[in-house]
């Protein structure tokens, strides 16, 4: 043995009773500390979706938000911080639309809990809006609302979950590739089923701009975002310009998003006469392994069927 | 006799305190603004290099989101098989942006073709709509030691890349290496 693989075998061993401390389990577990499942911590509804089909059953996920909160609106509860002190791992985006986990993270009992940044591969759009464009610093964190930023993020996360369990690493390796095959035939489903519609050039407004990702796998690019940020209703004076620019945009579909309270959507399809379809944001209802399935066939379905019927 | 001296009534004294004070508090602010760390400089993009934030089209920022999802599954195709698939090949698993589907034709349609590089192979997608989307090359080094990470070149032009396929002659033939960075949300 050379004298650099036991010094590496003694910063290991240093590590893992470090670590072993730190999880309380040193004499409880001492050795058998593979055995037990690791935990690894979500904070979104998507990101579920992508660790439990990475880890199957060989890690446990475990959701900080309870579902029902709303990840725009929450508010950090000193019990799903508690529960931050039970994890091994978290999985964040990390670009802005979990940015209250980090100080939840310092405020546990693990402040050096080591975390999963799941976009770090992803190539980033800038959020919608005019003041964060001019910035750039900006990003629009809604990766997960694609099937590309999805395959991407999960590679990411079999990965780095793989660092940190490298007994099932090879495992997570080969759920991510099947997982990434099965999404990659539903977005080809979609495609397929456009085959008619030829060479269908939208103008696409949205409500929200949690799109851009999906509407760019499909070639689209959205010409306007009606919401300058969420929860926020535009103004009678905003809304007007906007109408405005919508007729002078000549845009055709207008994406909502479902649950959403749409008064001053309503006005704008009143005014522009425009067709107006919702998408989900994956932010609703229980946390399941198939949820991101689901929803995204449904979104892609709620495409597929806008630019079917926007053909002239 | 009793002297006393009695000070004229005024609030020089305590004009010079709140003074004295607030050039303390000052000084201090001062010295905070001035230790401060300087935020990290930009990373500046060399003249060869393209940001996919800001300086590709929509449909070129889809193609090369794509290109780096094919990119991985190229690289775990070629350990498992030892050979390079083909376009057609990688179309047939509906892998995009090689599917030739309704978004193909939405960004360009391009035309891939496999080539070999200097160090592994190389994916060339010739535009046939280069206002919409440039022509893309998608490069994997198979030959070094850590299977580089698959890099991504574009060129505002119908054209196929200059054989070679390495940094320098993509570089010298106007081709653009697309960049990403990761940006943390700025509210962490």
């Amino acid at each position: 043995m050379t004298s650099d693989t036991m010094n590496g075998t003694t910063m290991n061993r240093r590590r893992f009773l470090a670590a072993a401390a730190a999880t309380g389990l040193v004499g409880a577990a001492g050795g058998a500390r593979a055995a037990v499942p690791q935990r690894f911590g979500v904070t979104l509804h998507p990101y579920y979706s992508y660790v439990a089909n990475v880890v199957g059953n060989l890690a446990e996920v475990v959701p900080i938000i309870p579902s029902g909160f709303n990840p725009h609106a929450y508010e950090p509860r000193p019990e799903d911080i508690l529960r931050i002190g039970s994890l091994d791992a978290i999985v964040l985006n990390g670009i802005g639309h979990d940015d209250f986990a980090g100080r939840m993270i310092a405020a546990s009992s693990k402040p050096a809990l080591p975390v999963v940044e799941a976009n770090a591969d992803v190539p980033l759009l800038p959020a919608a809006g005019s003041a964060a464009r001019a910035s750039g610093k900006v990003v629009n964190p809604h990766t997960f609302l694609s099937i590309t930023g999805a395959v991407l993020q999960v590679a990411t996360i079999a990965r780095e979950l793989g660092r940190l369990d490298p007994a099932n690493a090879e495992s997570y390796a080969a759920n991510a590739r099947a997982y990434s095959r099965r999404l990659r035939l539903l977005r080809a489903d979609a495609l397929g089923k456009l085959a008619s519609a030829g060479d269908a050039r939208l103008r696409v407004a949205t409500i929200h701009g949690a799109y851009d990702y999906l509407l760019r796998e499909f070639g689209l690019e959205v010409a306007a975002v009606v919401e300058p940020a969420h929860g926020i209703e535009p103004s009678p004076a905003q809304l007007a310009e906007t109408i405005r620019t919508m007729r002078a945009l000549d845009v055709q579909v207008i994406f909502s998003e479902l649950n959403f309270p749409s008064a001053y959507v309503d006005t704008i399809r009143r005014e522009t006469g425009i067709r107006l379809y919702a998408f989900s944001h994956i932010a609703h209802g229980d946390y399941a392994a198939d949820l991101f399935e689901r929803e995204m066939t449904r979104n892609m379905d709620t495409l597929v069927q806008a630019m079917l019927e926007a053909k002239p | 006799m009793h002297h006393q001296i009695v000070r004229r009534a005024g609030a020089e004294r305590e004009t010079a305190w709140v003074l004295l004070a607030s050039a303390a508090i000052i000084a201090c602010a001062v010295a905070a603004v001035g230790l401060r760390p300087a935020p990290p400089p930009e990373p500046v993009a060399a003249a060869h290099q393209i940001d996919s934030r800001t300086g590709l089209t929509s449909a070129e920022q889809g193609l090369h989101a794509d290109l780096k999802v094919a990119g991985a599954e190229i690289a775990a195709l070629l350990r498992e098989t030892g050979a390079a698939p083909k376009p057609a090949e990688l179309a047939a698993q509906a892998l995009p942006p090689f599917a030739r589907d309704t978004s193909a034709t939405a960004r360009g349609s391009h035309a891939w073709t496999l080539a070999e590089a200097g160090h592994g192979v190389a994916y060339a997608g010739v535009s046939a709509a280069p206002e919409l989307a440039g022509s893309m090359v998608l490069v994997l080094d198979t030959h070094g030691k850590d299977h580089a990470e698959p890099q991504v070149w574009l060129k505002r032009a119908a054209e196929a890349p200059p054989p070679g396929l390495d940094e320098k002659t993509l570089a010298a033939a106007g081709w653009k290496q697309v960049t990403a960075t990761f940006t943390a949300g700025v509210t962490r």
